[in-house]
């Protein structure tokens, strides 16, 4: 493990050790990582790992007790000291809907914050099948670890799957989707191209991100960049906008095969697709010997960010569709009505946001 | 000794100061109030300290400008805080002892009720009230008075009702601001439910529904106790905001659609074609018209909305059926047009708007429903303060 890396990936709850420790464990021995759970099984031979509450909860878990599983998190913050040494960026991995993913990342978060890291969480949502409870129980999380972490990123289950249904090849692809995501920040900084973001530059924009979602794509053959745009553009894991893309981090990760046009064509295609206006940030990783032959795309879009000069421009919305003049409007109440409820935390209930007027969730035409 | 107590509500829509006073042992009369618009509240939490503080400082004025109308002069100095929001929540938790010796004794009573108050809170949530509910005595439930019982283990069951500390202390400073000392933050919606329901429904099964303006709020009453407690991030601006963005109009223009001419249920007595005036926001726009009916669709469907949330959490707790008293609307929002008749509707209760009964000089207010908070609050402080005077500046009669 490269003790002196700026990176740090943290997997907390069980799922997030389990995901954290799979990624580590294929990315290689550079990766800087550490495990926290409240049930100590999630430990695995040779990997740091800390017990959260262990004195509160004997090692058993949190049962499904978010306020226990922040409990057990405060108890055990000063054990992440020396994990935190030199690390000036935490990429941390959980999944919401139990006890400890969530209620204990929030705390983690917190006091991560306090020690100047920053933080990008990349959460996972329950599947649809787990019951309401579960989902209600992930959503109230997610405003809370939105409010106090730098940026994250939700993807729900039923998304990252996609259309696999064998159980071992489902959970299979959802981790490799995942970790794709979480290890551009050190493919960018371990093995660079010739286009290169160096650690502050990729601390400054996860610092300003906010919340965000993410797709990878992985293509072959003569027209790989426009087939890689193409599927970004289609990705069901980008499509679910709540407001303006801010700004956009791209990772081409390719061999030395890889040639300008390309480049160029993914970037371009990206910003099309994406957002003209938001500030955009481009890495490639030069990895011969995974991806010769191959590209690799990561996109993440976020939601907050500063916003680039080219503020005319049609394709910068969501869809690529500038808001109707109805919202245009100087009495506009802003992305999807919520109006006066913009900037405050809000109100979601079985995963829709109340904010939002009813009639227009419930796509109810007015004849006013 | 007459004491003087006062209760402030910070609310999103309205701050509300009211001061109570009474005679040691007697009954609380509220002998001044005054509300005032808010600026800087958003969802029931402050957003703006600066201009929270000019809230409380404006109400604080209104308050001793009317007393002084009276001959008497009032320097308040201090006040309990009404609290709403979706912030506060309400966790059950079971406190147990085990029985020394053969029967349930007092010492035994006294451990298990330290032992129910144990729950330990993260840091950043403040306790706003522990309500005792039933003792339970092995597998016997239900037990009001447990002393004298043969058992084993004597359990309490408890409601800690607790929020948001950051939300709490940004009142505490708003009001420091404004030279107001803070008191025990209380939960609006159980303050309302005191000052409004009787012995009767709290025993029959009763459910207060505190509409206000950034949230609504809901507690529920079986054999005496507090069973269950929410708080939903709905209210009546949320109904303004739907109209407003419905029908293109500023907010104020859809506040005064909301309270003077919206509808929450769809009624066959209001025509479908009719239509509603909209004041212009200046003299020089022209006054244009909405449709009643779309109107009302808008209203209808937030509120609706917001009974089937409610009518959910208690079918999830098994708690509906068990309502036989229905149900008492408090609040601001309990004054819309309609709304008794939905909830009628969605919940299958009977419905009424409360009014605080427990209290005197309410009864040339237009609006009792939205006062039982504050009313019920000033109830507290009278239970809980009466020999403690709290206001510490009195000169009643100075100017007689």
């Amino acid at each position: 493990m490269n003790a002196n890396s700026p990176l740090l990936l943290v997997g907390v709850g069980g799922a997030g050790s389990a995901i954290a420790h799979g990624v580590s464990r294929a990315f290689g021995e550079s990766m800087r990582y550490v495990l926290a759970d409240t049930d100590a099984s999630s430990s695995r031979p040779g990997a740091p790992f800390i017990l959260l509450g262990g004195d509160r909860l004997s090692g058993h878990g949190s049962g499904g007790d978010v306020v226990q599983a922040r409990l057990a998190a405060e108890d055990s913050l000063k054990s992440f000291e020396s994990a935190l040494e030199g690390v000036r960026l935490a990429v941390i991995v959980t999944s919401l809907g139990g006890g400890t993913g969530g209620g204990a990342t929030l705390e983690i978060v917190k006091h991560f914050d306090k020690r100047g890291v920053a933080t990008i969480v990349f959460a996972t949502l329950p599947f649809a099948f787990e019951g309401d409870e579960r989902i209600r129980r992930a959503r109230g999380l997610q405003s809370m670890i939105s409010e106090a972490s730098n940026s994250a990123v939700y993807v729900s289950l039923d998304k990252l799957i996609g259309d696999v249904d064998q159980m071992d090849l489902a959970m299979r692809r959802a981790v490799d989707t995942l970790a794709s995501a979480v290890t551009l920040f050190w493919r960018i900084l371990a093995k660079p191209g010739y286009i290169r973001l160096d650690p502050e530059r990729v601390r400054k924009i996860v610092a300003k991100a906010g919340r965000g979602r993410f797709a990878t794509v992985n293509v072959q053959g003569p027209n790989r960049s426009a087939d890689a745009v193409d599927a970004l553009a289609r990705s069901p894991l980008l499509a679910a906008a709540t407001g303006p893309v801010r700004s956009i981090l791209c990772g081409i990760l390719a061999g030395e095969d890889l040639r300008l046009s390309e480049v160029g064509c993914i970037a371009e295609g990206v910003r099309d697709a994406f957002g003209r206006r938001a500030s955009f940030d481009l890495a490639t990783v030069n990895d011969e010997e995974t991806f010769t032959g191959r590209i690799s795309v990561v996109v993440l879009l976020f939601e907050s960010g500063e916003e680039s000069d080219d503020a005319d421009d049609e394709k910068a919305y969501p869809g690529g569709k500038r808001p109707s003049k109805r919202t245009k409007n100087p009495l506009a109440q802003g992305p999807q009505g919520r109006g006066r409820f913009n900037n405050v935390e809000p109100t979601v209930w079985n995963g829709e946001d109340l904010d939002v007027p009813a009639f227009i969730r419930r796509n109810i035409t007015l004849d006013v | 000794m007459t004491n003087i107590y006062a209760a402030l509500e910070i609310g999103t829509t309205r701050t509300v100061l009211a001061v109570g006073e009474a005679n040691t042992g007697e009954r609380l009369k509220i002998s001044c109030h005054a509300e005032i618009n808010s600026s800087g509240v958003r969802k029931s939490q402050i957003l703006d300290i600066n201009q929270a503080t000019q809230s409380i400082k404006s109400v604080l004025r209104e308050v001793e400008r009317k007393q002084s109308l009276t001959g008497d002069k009032l320097d308040i100095g201090n006040a309990f805080l009404v609290v709403s929001g979706q912030h506060i929540k309400a966790d059950p938790y079971q406190g147990t002892a085990p029985v020394e010796g053969s029967k349930v004794s007092d010492n035994d009573i006294d451990e298990v009720v330290d032992s129910s108050r144990r729950l330990a809170l993260p840091k950043d949530r403040e306790l706003l009230d522990i309500v005792d509910q039933a003792y339970g005595l092995d597998s016997l439930g239900a037990i009001a008075s447990p002393k004298g019982l043969s058992g084993r283990i004597l359990k309490l069951n408890t409601l800690h009702i607790h929020a948001d500390a950051n939300r709490i202390n940004d009142a505490r400073t708003a009001a420091a601001e404004a030279h107001l000392e803070l008191r025990e933050p209380l939960f609006a919606t159980t303050c309302a439910a005191d000052a409004v329901l009787d012995e009767a429904e709290r025993r029959d099964g009763t459910l207060v529904i505190d509409f206000g303006g950034g949230s609504t709020g809901y507690a529920v009453y079986i054999d005496k106790y507090l069973v269950y407690a929410n708080v939903i991030g709905v209210g009546g601006d949320h109904v303004t905001n739907d109209i407003a963005y419905a029908f293109q109009t500023t907010q104020s223009q859809a506040d005064a659609l909301k309270r003077t001419e919206a509808c929450a249920v769809l009624g066959a007595d209001r025509s479908a074609s009719a239509r509603v005036q909209v004041k212009g926001a200046t003299p020089l726009i022209d006054k244009r018209t909405v449709s009643r009916r779309a109107l009302d669709t808008v209203v209808n469907l937030r509120m609706k909305e917001l009974m089937a949330i409610i009518r959910d959490s208690l079918e999830e707790r098994d708690l509906l059926h068990r309502l036989q008293s229905g149900v008492v609307m408090t609040g601001g929002g309990a004054a819309m047009r309609g709304l008794d008749t939905l909830i009628q509707r969605e919940l299958g209760l009977p419905v009424r708007t409360g009014r605080p009964i427990h209290v005197d000089g309410m009864a040339d207010v237009e609006a009792p429903a939205s006062f039982a908070a504050v009313a019920g609050a000033l109830m507290f402080a009278h239970r809980n303060y009466e020999r403690k005077p709290l206001i510490s500046s009195l000169f009643k009669g100075l100017f007689k």
